[in-house]
C-alpha cells in the first residue's frame, strides 16, 4: 500500500509539469500583451516597454518558464503582474474559501444524493422514483446562476434571512461563516446531487438484481441490511467515481457561483487574472488546482479498496 | 465606591455613544481595484477609492471648475511656461508626518519618474519641480501645456506621504498613506477594502467612520446586494434598473453628466473604411437618439462630437445628426459594402452591436458582428487588425484628454490610425494655449475636419449613475463621477 501510494505520487510530478507547460503556452499564445492591458488607454510606446521590463516580459520564453518553474519548485509563486500582491499570499488566502465552500456543497450534495439514489433504486419505478427522477433531472437542466439568483432573490432580499453576499473566514466567525456559504453551496450542491442520485440509482438497481442480493434475501436477512451492508457497498464504486470527479472540478473553482455571491475564490482569481493574462496567478491557481484534483483522485483510490475488498493494490 | 460606580457610568454611556454612532457606510463598485498608488494606477476605478486617501493639489466643482485644495491659490507666469502653487499649512499625513513643498516635490517627482509610472505622459512637459519655501511650490515647463491644471486635479496631483512610500517601496499601493479625510484600514482582493475615517483631516473630520468598498462585476449582482441592504450605494447602474430604483421609495438616484463618450472607430489604414464615403454612410445610418430610448432608458446624451455637454470645449455648433439613409446610400454610390464589426462582451454591447447591425442594414450595408474579449479586442485594436471597432472613453475633465491622443498622427488612443497634418497643427496648438476660450475655437476648427473625415463616429456620451439608500445624504454630483464622502452622512 505504501509502494502505491508513493509511486503515485511520483507519477503525479510529470503531469504536474506537463499541466503548467501547457498552460504557460496557451496563455502566451492567446493575443493581447499583458502590459497593454494593465495600462489601458494609457499606454504610450514608452510605458509599455518599461512594464513590460520590470514585469520580466521581454526576456526569451523558456526563460520566462524555466524561471517560474525554478521558483514555484521553492514555493515562490512569485507577484501578480496586475497589483504586485505575492501569488502565494493570494492562494494562500483563497484556497481556503474554495476547498470549504467545495466540501460544504459535496456534504449538502451527499445529503441528498445518498437517500434519494437509494429510495429511487429500492422503490424503482414506483411514483416516489418518478418523482425523484423528474428533480433530479430538473437539477441537471437548470443552470445554477438561475438558482443562485432566485435563492438571493428568495432568502435575501424578500426574506432577508441571509445577507446577498460576502464572505467571513471560520476562524473570525464561525455562524457566519456557514451562514454566507449556506446558499452558494446549496446552489453548487443542488446540480451535482441530480447527477449523484441518477448514478446511484442506476449502480444500485442493478446490484439490487444480483444473484448474491437475492441469495441474502432467501436467507432471511432484513431489507434494510441486505441493502445496506451488501447492496450499497457494491454500488458505489461508479457513485465514488463521479463523486471524486465533481469535487475535484469544484476544487477547480466555481466561478459562476463565486460572482453571484461575490465569494472571494479561486475561480473568480483565476477568470479575472486570464483576462489580464496575468501568468503567474494563472499558473499558481492551475498547479494548485492541479494537486487538489490529483489529491482526491487518490483518495478516491482508496476509497475504492475501502468499498470492495477485492481491489488490492500492490 | 461610588466614584467608581459614577466613572463606569460615564464611560460606559460614552462607550454605548461612541458604538452607536459608529457609522459604517458599504459601497458597491464594478471592479475591484487594482492598484492604490496614484503613480501606477491605470484603473480608473481606483480613482473611487484612493480619492478618499490621498489629497490633490486641485479638485473639480460640479462645473467642472479647476479648484483649490491642497494649493490654495496658484499663479501661472512666463507665457505659461512657471506655474506657482502655494500649500496649504499645517496639513499632516495620517503617519504624522508634516505635508510640505518638499512632500508635494516628492510626491510630483515620483509621479514623473518612478518605473512603470503610468503619469509620465500627461506630466511629460513637467521639466522640474522646485521647492520655493515650506509652502511654496514652482513647476517648470518645457513648453506651454494648457491641461496642466485639470490633469493635477487627478492621480498626477495626489501627494503620497514621502517617509511612508521610501519604506515601502513598490509595495506601497498595498499599504497607501496618504492626508486625504480617509485612511486605509485593510484589503482582501475581490473582496473588499476598508477604509477608516481620518481624525486629524484638515477639512473635518467625516462623519463616515468606516467607509467599504466592494467589487460585483455583475450589475444584477450589484443591484441585488443594494436591495438586500449588504451595501447602502452603488455605481454604476445597469439602464434597466434605474427606474426600478427611481420608483422605490427607500432608495435614491443620482443621474448626473459625464466626461467620457462611446461611439464606433473605423480602420482607415485599409479596405473597406479607407474610403470616406464608406464610414460618412455607416455614421448616416446610426438612429442616436433610439439607441438612447431603447437600450439606456434615456440615461445617455445623444452625442456628435467627444466633448459632452457641461464641459468647457462642448460647443452647440456641433449637432447630433438625424438618421439619414438617403444620405448613407447615396455615399455608397451603388457599391456594396460588406465588414466586421468588433465589439467585446456584456449585453450592452452585445445589444447595441445587434442594433448597429440593423440600422446600418437599412441602408443595405452588411456588417457581420464578431465579439471577442476585451484583452483580445484591445491587442487588436493596436495591431489594426479589424474592420470597425466599437470603443469608447471614459473621458477626461480637460479637452485635451479627450481629443488629443485620439486624432493626432501616431496617439496612442488613434485606433483608426488616422493622420492629418493640420489637424496634428490644430490640437498641438490647442494644447499650448492656456486660455479656454482660445482652445476652445481652435477645438472647432479642428473637429470640423476630423467629423468630416469619420475615422471615429459619436453614438452617445453616457451619464454617472449612483444610488443610494435614501438616509445618505451630501454627495456632490462631479461630472468626473468619482463619489467623494468627505461630507457624507448617513442619516
Amino acid at each position: 500500500m505504501a509502494v502505491f501510494a508513493l509511486r503515485r505520487l511520483l507519477s503525479a510530478i510529470p503531469t504536474l509539469l506537463i499541466v503548467t507547460l501547457i498552460v504557460f503556452a496557451m496563455v502566451k499564445l492567446l493575443p493581447g500583451d499583458p502590459a497593454r492591458l494593465i495600462l489601458g488607454q494609457e499606454a504610450t510606446p514608452q510605458a509599455l516597454s518599461e512594464l513590460r521590463r520590470s514585469l520580466g516580459l521581454d526576456r526569451p520564453l523558456p526563460q520566462q518558464y524555466l524561471s517560474w518553474l525554478t521558483s514555484a519548485a521553492r514555493l515562490d509563486f512569485g507577484t501578480s503582474l496586475t497589483d504586485h500582491s505575492s501569488v502565494g499570499r493570494l492562494i494562500a488566502q483563497k484556497l481556503p474559501v474554495t476547498l470549504e465552500l467545495s466540501l460544504f456543497a459535496m456534504l449538502i450534495s451527499l445529503l441528498i444524493s445518498l437517500p434519494a439514489g437509494m429510495i429511487s433504486a429500492v422503490r424503482r419505478s414506483t411514483w416516489v422514483d418518478r418523482l425523484l427522477t423528474l428533480l433530479a433531472l430538473s437539477g441537471i437542466s437548470l443552470p445554477n446562476f438561475f438558482l443562485g439568483i432566485l435563492l438571493i432573490y428568495l432568502f435575501s432580499i424578500r426574506l432577508a434571512w441571509i445577507p446577498a453576499s460576502g464572505y467571513t473566514s471560520l476562524m473570525e466567525n464561525p455562524g457566519r461563516n456557514l451562514l454566507l456559504l449556506l446558499l452558494p453551496a446549496v446552489t453548487l450542491g443542488v446540480g451535482s446531487a441530480a447527477v449523484l442520485t441518477r448514478y446511484l440509482r442506476s449502480s444500485l438497481s442493478e446490484t439490487l438484481n444480483q444473484d448474491y442480493v437475492r441469495t441474502a434475501h432467501a436467507k432471511g436477512l432484513a431489507a434494510r441490511q441486505v441493502i445496506s451492508k451488501h447492496a450499497l457497498k457494491n454500488a458505489l464504486i461508479p457513485f465514488l467515481t463521479a463523486f471524486g470527479l465533481q469535487l475535484g472540478g469544484l476544487l477547480g473553482g466555481a466561478v459562476i457561483t463565486e460572482q453571484i455571491f461575490s465569494i472571494p475564490g479561486f475561480g473568480r482569481l483565476l477568470v479575472d487574472a486570464v483576462f489580464t493574462r496575468d501568468l503567474p496567478v494563472i499558473q499558481g491557481v492551475v498547479l494548485v488546482s492541479a494537486v487538489a484534483v490529483f489529491l482526491v483522485s487518490f483518495l478516491v483510490d482508496l476509497g475504492y479498496a475501502a468499498v470492495d475488498p477485492r481491489i488490492r493494490y500492490h | 465606591m461610588r466614584r467608581v460606580h459614577f466613572l463606569t457610568a460615564i464611560l460606559s454611556a460614552a462607550l454605548l455613544t461612541s458604538l452607536a454612532s459608529a457609522q459604517t457606510l458599504t459601497v458597491g463598485l464594478d471592479a475591484d481595484p487594482p492598484k492604490l498608488d496614484p503613480a501606477l494606477s491605470t484603473a480608473l476605478v481606483d480613482r473611487q477609492v484612493m480619492n478618499q486617501i490621498f489629497d490633490k493639489l486641485l479638485d473639480l466643482d460640479v462645473n467642472l471648475k479647476v479648484i483649490p485644495a491642497l494649493a490654495t491659490s496658484w499663479k501661472v507666469t512666463n507665457g505659461g511656461l512657471t506655474y506657482t502653487f502655494k500649500i496649504k499649512s499645517g496639513v499632516k499625513f495620517s503617519d504624522g508626518t508634516p505635508l510640505d513643498a518638499a512632500a508635494v516635490k516628492y510626491g510630483l517627482d515620483r509621479n514623473r519618474t518612478l518605473e512603470g509610472s503610468a503619469r509620465k505622459n500627461e506630466l511629460s512637459s513637467v521639466k522640474d519641480v522646485k521647492v520655493i519655501d515650506a509652502q511654496t511650490v514652482q513647476l517648470s515647463l518645457s513648453q506651454p501645456y494648457g491641461p496642466l491644471l485639470a490633469v493635477l486635479t487627478d492621480r498626477a496631483g495626489m501627494i503620497v506621504s514621502p517617509t511612508a512610500a521610501r519604506k515601502a517601496g513598490t509595495d506601497f499601493q498595498n499599504n497607501p498613506v496618504g492626508s486625504g479625510p480617509f485612511t486605509f484600514t485593510s484589503r482582501v482582493r475581490q473582496d473588499n477594502i476598508t477604509l477608516s475615517a481620518n481624525k486629524n483631516y484638515w477639512g473635518g473630520v467625516p462623519k463616515i467612520d468606516k467607509l467599504v468598498y466592494r467589487p460585483f462585476p455583475d450589475g444584477d449582482v450589484r443591484y441585488a446586494n443594494l436591495l438586500s441592504g449588504a451595501v447602502q450605494a452603488i455605481t454604476p447602474i445597469d439602464p434597466k434598473d434605474v427606474s426600478k430604483l427611481t420608483e422605490n421609495a427607500k432608495f435614491s438616484v443620482l443621474n448626473y453628466p459625464g466626461i467620457g463618450f462611446q461611439g464606433v472607430w473605423f480602420n482607415v489604414t485599409r479596405a473597406p473604411f479607407n474610403n470616406k464615403n464608406f464610414r460618412q454612410a455607416v455614421a448616416a445610418t446610426i438612429d442616436r437618439e433610439a439607441i438612447a430610448k431603447s437600450i439606456f432608458y434615456d440615461t445617455v446624451t445623444p452625442a456628435a462630437g467627444p466633448f459632452p455637454p457641461g464641459t468647457a470645449a462642448a460647443s452647440s455648433s456641433i449637432k447630433v445628426q438625424k438618421p439619414d439613409i438617403a444620405l448613407a446610400k447615396q455615399k455608397l454610390g451603388g457599391k456594396p459594402l460588406n465588414f466586421t464589426l468588433l465589439t467585446s462582451p456584456g449585453s450592452i454591447n452585445t445589444q447595441m452591436a445587434q442594433v448597429y447591425q440593423a440600422m446600418f442594414a437599412q441602408a443595405g450595408i452588411n456588417a457581420k458582428i464578431e465579439q471577442v474579449e476585451f484583452g483580445t479586442l484591445l491587442d487588436r485594436a493596436d495591431k489594426q487588425d479589424y474592420d470597425a471597432l466599437m470603443l469608447g472613453w471614459s473621458g477626461r475633465p480637460d479637452p485635451d484628454g479627450n481629443i488629443y491622443d485620439f486624432f493626432v498622427t501616431g496617439g496612442t488612443n488613434n485606433q483608426a490610425g488616422y493622420s492629418n497634418k493640420t489637424v496634428d497643427s490644430l490640437l498641438a496648438k490647442a494644447r499650448a494655449q492656456n486660455a479656454m476660450s482660445a482652445r476652445v475655437a481652435t477645438y472647432n476648427v479642428a473637429l470640423g475636419t476630423i467629423i468630416n473625415d469619420t475615422p471615429y463616429t459619436w453614438v452617445y456620451f453616457q451619464r454617472n449613475l449612483v444610488a443610494s439608500v435614501k438616509g445618505m445624504v451630501g454627495l456632490k454630483p462631479i461630472p468626473d463621477g468619482i463619489l467623494r464622502f468627505k461630507d457624507v452622512d448617513l442619516k
